[in-house]
């Protein structure tokens, strides 16, 4: 090439900034500081001579701006150039990305076979896989880890990934990345790591990203212990890291509604765009039943709004910064819609005899089994207690609540925690509006004690037992 | 202008007048001489259509306004966990983390350092101007000594450490495969810095492995500089405390990242996991009903070692197969230290409501702590078996409730192996309660031990001992 054919620098002069770095890389000295503001940028550009001027390039490699000093387009006279409409010199696009598209979900039947025998902790891995998950990532803790070993020990199997990150903040940041490129991404963790997380689910609410994350509820606060406690209630329902933030989160009460409830997470968690919580405690994590496999699994395909690094999907991004006021606050209301949605939606809970029950029992997880056989035992003792357990917490099933509170007498919240099962009913009650409630009695344990089945008969039948 | 920017940059205040067309940094800033080094490589390497750029916090949050590329938008100073999920979630995806000062030497060092450690092919572009830009000129990890800011208002001094040398520390580890620091203050650093970005998206493109790239810039507007003086600053002043040029190069690496995809073969699926197509033979005619009518409750305790967890998953096992549903639960929290250990075990003919065990029906003691313990709950009616090696005075047994004393450690020595002493428990639980037939145990054992057949024989050997240990008695 000689020097003749290079092109020689052109600039349109609102898109210069007026810096200065083209001016010293210029050994022919065409360029010069600028002495008129612009009056479109209150900026001062640079002055170009290019009588000198070989084409060397190196003041366009100086520049800082895209659109700053270009190579001179062919048929342009910079002479007498003026600027109408940028697009006329460049072009309309915005983007030359095809539009993006959808690699749809395939649903596959699966082979007839035996219940498994195997711990809650174990039955949510297998629901992962079964929800065509292949990407796990997390940190060890107690009593949540089995989850993941097992994760550890099937997914390269499946030629899937196991990665153990350095935090749990390290964690839901890979799974930000790996639901932002479309896939489908979880976590096992307990307490303490879930509280690491939050930052990581607020952004990924923000962002509209999906995920499953797995709690295995542990005894708090701070390290506390590692016996099961429903301690993070709380945190799942009002406080999934700053801002505007709600997550679908499950309460299991065994082995088997931790698959199944696993496999409905990454369903819904797809369909929203938002992560979902499953709240294990850490006695379902370790506790072994008897688990039916479903009659189908997921392959998943790639959602048309993922950033997946292909062609089809080169105009996606997942962000969740809207720096103006208005576009944050249209965003939050488009938040706000799904979350109705999910309220209107997604509540789940059991009813066992609570069609006529004047005692009404409302627990979850755990504490609700030992609360079902205390149904049990009460109705054999003539009294009309029943249970209500919900299986989401977040959204609360307040609609599945109101028939059986209409001939409730009397609610006995058990729980493994302070009371925060009791506080989200009370403001579930509150926001639907419903004005009579009756007493609310409780039977709660923390650090990691269960409420047993004759504490909750002897509170239902008025009497208190030494724990 | 690079076709791997934007026409028109729609998401810069939706495009409105000229910020369709320039960007947001300050005059004389580096990040847009980064920027435009970065695409030419994507446009060079003819990746555009694979990229994917996570955004940090700080001035290059807004990258995205430019590249057209996939792009991500990360927490500060996660964006190498946020490529990790894309570079594992499509292999085929070139992923870049872009990061300025603060978010990869500060708050997102466990995140760097991670990340470059485990070598993925993955691209980090490190802006480094040695000042917090987009917070408002506060001291860097790089700020220099002496160097005044809005948090070191007297100049940095050794009460603040002294400052990060990135590309120092990242190329000592054994991941990254090629680590630079290049600066942008003349032509020379310039083409430099332009060649090492192009180098290190390669590398990514040929599945070599991790690649660093240290970039010093200029932020005049927090030096309180001309463009041109911080040219002159980063020049004479920061790089003497950052040295340019290479820190490591070890590009001759052969290529190695090239996962499979995924398996979702059902079959495949369903061996992983373990499913088993074939019903183990039923040898129940009915509930054990004897022991109670339709929910028996089980402990089974000892010390830590003494194969209580197993006998019990044995025994939840064995009433699965039998078609009733069945809870085990290990002691778990508090009560599992210490060397105590015990399961509780439920089995019922509907379904098992409160899987605890404060009052079973039946006991297995494999030490005195656990006998003295746990036998005064059995329910009257039920059954204790113990350990008659370790215990050699049983208490007496609660009213209404029959003990057994089998030797378990003692048989179990005379087979030559103490760990089957759970197995001749249960063999005595049988014998003594007749739970279930002797079928349905070794059924479970056997499922148990599918992956270990060898020692199929001693277990059965086991088993029978301790259920003619009882028919002696
Ligand atoms: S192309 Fe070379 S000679 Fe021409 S103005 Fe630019 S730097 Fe100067
Ligand atoms: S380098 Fe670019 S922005 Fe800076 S003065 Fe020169 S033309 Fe203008
Ligand atoms: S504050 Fe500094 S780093 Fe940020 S855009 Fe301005 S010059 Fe660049």
């Amino acid at each position: 090439m000689t020097t003749k054919e290079r092109p020689k620098p052109f600039l349109i002069p609102h898109y210069c900034k007026g810096c200065g770095r083209c001016i010293d890389s210029c050994n022919k000295h065409c360029i010069t500081a600028g002495t008129e503001i612009d009056p479109l940028t209150g900026l001062v550009p640079v002055n170009l001579d290019l009588e000198a001027c070989n084409g060397c390039g190196l003041c366009i490699d100086a520049c800082p701006e895209p659109y700053g000093l270009s190579p001179m387009p062919e048929g342009v006279d910079p002479s007498n150039f003026e600027l109408q409409d940028p697009a006329k010199l460049f072009g309309e696009k915005q983007s030359a990305a095809p539009p993006t598209s959808e690699i749809p979900d395939q649903i596959i039947p699966l082979p007839r076979v035996e219940p498994l025998v195997i711990k809650g902790n174990y039955a949510a891995a297998v629901g992962a896989l079964l929800a065509g998950c292949r990407h796990f990532f997390g940190y060890p803790i107690t009593p949540s880890t089995e989850g993941a070993e097992l994760m550890a020990k099937l997914l390269p199997k499946l030629d899937g990934f196991f990665l153990q990150a350095v935090s749990e903040v390290a964690t839901v940041n890979m799974m930000y990345g790996a639901g932002g490129a479309g896939l489908r991404a979880m976590t096992f963790t307990s307490s303490p790591g879930f509280s690491l997380m939050l930052e990581g689910i607020s952004y990924m609410i923000g962002s509209e990203l999906p995920g499953v994350f797995i709690n295995v509820m542990r005894g708090g606060p701070g390290l506390g212990n590692i016996a099961p406690e429903q301690t993070d209630i709380k945190l799942a329902c009002r406080g999934l890291g700053h801002g505007n933030t709600h997550a679908i989160s499950f309460t299991p009460s065994t082995p088997q509604e931790m698959l199944d409830l696993t496999m409905l997470a990454f369903d819904l968690s797809f369909k929203y765009r938002n992560p979902v919580v499953v709240l294990g405690d850490g006695y379902l994590g370790q506790m072994t039943g008897k688990v039916t496999l479903p009659s189908t699994m997921k392959r998943p395909g790639i959602p048309a709004w993922a950033v997946y690094g292909d062609a089809k999907h080169r105009a996606n991004i997942n962000t969740s910064i809207y720096l103006d006021e208005t576009d944050l606050e249209k965003h939050n209301h488009k938040i706000n819609a799904k979350y109705e949605l999910m309220e209107k939606n997604e509540q789940r809970a059991d009813l066992f005899c609570a069609d006529d029950a004047e005692v009404l029992i409302v627990a979850c997880n755990t504490p609700a089994r030992m609360a079902k056989g205390a149904v049990e035992a009460l109705r054999s003792d003539g009294i009309k207690a029943g249970l209500f357990r919900p299986i989401t917490v977040w959204p609360f099933p307040i609609d599945l609540l109101r028939k059986p509170l209409e001939k409730a007498k009397r609610i006995v919240v058990v729980e493994a925690s302070n009371g925060q099962l009791e506080d989200e009913l009370r403001l579930a009650v509150s926001k639907a509006g419903i004005q009579s409630l009756p007493p609310v009695d409780s039977v709660r344990h923390m650090g990691g004690i269960l409420p047993q089945l004759e504490e909750i008969v002897a509170e239902v039948k008025g009497k208190k037992v030494a724990a | 202008m690079s076709t791997v920017f934007y026409d028109k940059f729609e998401r810069h205040s939706h495009a409105e007048g000229l910020k369709g067309r320039s960007t947001h940094y300050c005059p004389g800033c580096g990040h847009g001489l980064a920027h435009k080094y970065l695409a030419s490589a994507i446009e060079t390497l003819g990746i555009q259509d694979r990229t994917v750029i996570v955004s940090p916090v700080g001035c290059s949050v807004f990258l995205y306004y430019y590249f057209d590329v996939g792009n991500t938008q990360a927490a500060h100073g996660r964006a190498p966990a946020v490529a990790i999920g894309h570079k594992l979630a499509n292999p085929d995806s070139i992923v870049v983390s872009y990061q300025g000062d603060g978010d990869l030497a500060s708050i997102g060092l466990a995140e760097i350092v991670s990340t470059a450690q485990m070598g993925l092919p993955i691209t980090v572009i490190f802006i480094n101007n040695a000042i917090y830009g987009m917070t408002g000129g506060q001291m860097a990890p790089t700020t220099l000594m002496g160097q005044e800011s809005a948090t070191s208002p007297y100049g940095r001094n050794q009460y603040m450490g002294q400052p990060m040398k990135m590309a120092e520390l990242i190329s000592a580890l054994d991941g990254p495969i090629y680590v630079e620091r290049v600066a942008l203050f003349d032509a020379k650093q310039r083409n430099r810095a332009e060649k090492a970005i192009l180098k290190a998206l390669k590398l990514q493109v040929e599945n070599k492995g991790f690649a660093f790239i240290e970039v010093l810039s200029e932020c005049p507007l927090h030096l309180k500089m001309t463009p041109e003086e911080a040219e002159k600053w980063v020049k004479e002043t920061m790089s003497q405390v950052f040295p340019l040029g290479v820190k490591k190069d070890l590009t001759e690496t052969e290529a190695w990242f090239n996962p499979p995809a995924a398996i979702f073969d059902p079959g495949m699926v369903m061996t992983v996991i373990g499913g088993e197509n074939q019903a183990p033979k039923r040898n129940c005619t009915s509930f054990p009903a004897h022991i109670a009518p339709n929910d028996i409750s089980l402990k089974l305790a000892g010390a830590g070692g003494d194969g209580a967890q197993t006998a019990a998953m044995l025994i939840a096992q064995a009433a699965v197969n039998e078609g009733f549903d069945a809870t085990h639960i290990p002691s778990y929290g508090p009560e599992s230290r210490g060397g105590t250990s015990y399961a509780d075990v439920h089995i019922a003919v509907g379904e098992v409501l409160s899987p605890a065990s404060p009052r079973p029906n039946i006991l297995v003691a494999f030490n005195a702590p656990s006998l003295a313990k746990f036998g005064p709950q059995v329910k009257s009616g039920g059954t204790i078996v113990y350990d008659s090696s370790t215990i050699s005075e049983p208490p007496p047994a609660p009213a209404g409730v029959k003990q057994f004393g089998v030797p378990f450690t003692g048989i179990a020595l005379t087979l030559g192996k103490p760990v089957v002493k759970n197995v001749v428990a249960l063999g005595a639980l049988q014998a003594v309660t007749n739970i279930f037939p002797t079928d349905t145990f070794l059924t479970a054992i056997r499922q148990a031990l599918k992956e270990k057949a060898k020692v199929i024989p001693l277990n059965e050997e086991a088993f029978a001992r301790g259920q003619k240990a009882v028919a002696k008695q």
